[in-house]
């Protein structure tokens, strides 16, 4: 496989804010049809890396590519689908022209952006309140737009800063069915979190972070092997160990 | 091209949504019908100068409610959106930041034209009302009320970008109003006044946005005509490169600013 065929290909990326690095020499590579979850404390550099592959901002240092493209190139960014960490969206608006305003921005003509909406609107359980002001939201109901919004254009990558944030047990079960079917499709994902137990139900490989550097990266299967038992274990044994 | 329209028309959208479902230019709107309204009534003395009076009042309120709108609604267009985040869902789509700051510059003007269309609308209602008539005049000063309004958006986009909504809309409003009651008369100032004090003045009237060239009241008020139409093109020249410098300046802004 070249370094096109992968979603995600990140070499030796280092970001800096004013002489501290909070990003270290982060590699990692991410494959269609693959699920990866990305691990760490608060302030580990997930979202910071996590912006770096969407061209929110630029690397100090090192490479990522998406699909071959740099992501700063909006072509590029045509291929992801991203929700941020927290789920702000124009509270004047409703979810459905939420929906509409994201698809003009993806190029979408409205046909397509309506049906796509339809079908979005019903998977994550917002049809009823289709039509309510985003303001008058919960913060799951939130979350729940902002998934909609990042899968509205069908894009063959996502990449989700916390997505479990706010969601209720049942959203959590049919989001973790929602990107199942997405990675049969082929699709691949990129997640941060704090879920341990939602992260293994869900990942392929993680990476775990901790102050701006990969302290571990490697298939779910294999947590079992390490002799930590499951991810939560293992989390606290790498962060240990990282000292 | 589609791909580029449907962006573009998405933008403009959501800036015209957001400065018509908030309540303040509603507000606005509710507020120059109530003043201009007992304006359309009044016939003080039967006299036709008082007429001209109440003309000039109506149109001084004009002035000022477009004045409010047009920094409103520039200044909405990028702080808010940074200090609420919905900045990041926007910036990852498949769009340039230049192709926003057009977008949701263009918004912002139609939102800005659409309540000066109904302010103007009220007016020349209230005018009719009292049977005054206004000739080519008229045109003329609302195409260039309308140039101001460009200029004044793009001043206020490009503040948006660099300070507080409350800092921004303070400086703009000073620098418009500013320019527009005392802007004639600042060459006379700086002649008058010595050393760096002069330089200054002159250096504010070389580069602040001359309010003052887009003011048609008199015009209308006291009947004199439509103005030449070499200096009525050079004054909506004057808006366009003015215009065209502050989004250039706004887009490098923009460009560079990290999120």
């Amino acid at each position: 496989m070249n370094s096109s065929d992968a979603a995600v290909k990140a070499e030796n990326l280092c970001r800096t804010f004013g002489g501290r690095l909070a990003v270290d020499g982060l590699s990692l590579e991410l494959n269609p049809g693959e699920v990866m979850g990305f691990l760490g404390t608060n302030g580990a550099g997930k979202t910071t890396t996590i912006k770096m592959l969407t061209g929110l901002d630029r690397p100090t240092s090192g490479t990522v590519t998406v699909f071959g493209g740099d992501p700063a190139d909006p072509a590029t960014r045509a291929k992801i689908g991203y929700m941020p960490e927290i789920a702000y969206y124009y509270p004047w608006l409703n979810a459905r022209e939420l929906l509409a305003f994201y698809g003009g921005m993806c190029g979408m003509d409205r046909r397509t952006v309506k049906s796509r909406s339809d079908e979005l609107l019903e998977t994550v359980g917002l049809a009823d309140a289709a039509k309510r002001p985003l303001k008058t939201y919960s913060k799951g109901m939130l979350q729940r737009a902002g998934i909609a919004q990042a899968l509205l254009a069908d894009p063959p990558l996502l990449v989700l800063d916390e997505p479990f944030t706010g969601l209720d047990p049942l959203a959590r079960i049919r989001f973790r069915e929602l990107m199942r079917s997405l990675r049969e499709r082929g699709k691949a994902i990129f997640f941060s979190s704090h879920e341990l137990g939602e992260t293994e139900l869900l990942c392929d490989r993680v990476a775990i972070m901790k102050n701006g550097r990969c302290v571990y990266q490697g298939p779910v299967r294999d947590i079992a092997g390490d002799g930590c038992g499951n991810l939560e274990r293992l989390f606290l044994k790498t962060l240990e160990d990282a000292k | 091209m589609k791909f580029f329209l449907r962006q573009t028309a998405a933008l403009v959208k959501l800036s015209f949504l957001e400065l018509w479902r908030r309540n303040d230019v509603f507000a606005l709107v509710l507020l120059a019908l109530a003043l201009m309204a007992p304006l359309s009534m009044a016939t003080p003395f039967g006299a036709a100068g008082a007429s001209r009076c109440l003309d000039e009042v109506a149109l001084l309120l004009v002035w000022a409610f477009s004045l409010f709108v047009s920094i409103g609604a520039g200044q909405r267009l990028f702080r808010p959106e940074f200090e609420s985040r919905t900045v990041y869902p926007l910036f990852s789509k498949p769009v340039s930041r230049t192709r926003i700051l057009a977008g949701k510059y263009l918004g912002a003007l139609a939102s800005a034209w659409s309540a000066l269309a109904l302010f103007y609308a009220l007016f020349t209602g209230s005018a009719l009302l009292r049977g005054t008539g206004f000739g080519a005049a008229l045109p003329q000063a609302i195409a260039l009320h309308a140039a101001f309004v460009a200029l004044a958006v793009a001043l206020s986009l490009l503040g948006s970008l660099v300070m507080s909504a409350s800092a921004n809309s303070t400086l703009c409003a000073i620098a418009l109003a500013g320019m527009f009651f005392f802007g004639r008369r600042l060459p006379d100032f700086a002649a008058g006044a010595g050393g760096i004090v002069s330089w200054l003045v002159r250096a504010a009237y070389a580069i602040g946005p001359h309010a003052e060239f887009f003011d048609m009241r008199q015009r209308l008020v006291h009947g004199w005509g439509a103005i030449d139409p070499l200096a009525f093109a050079a004054v909506l020249a004057y808006a366009a490169a003015y215009t065209a410098a502050l989004l250039c300046v706004a887009a490098a802004v923009l460009k560079r600013k990290r999120l």
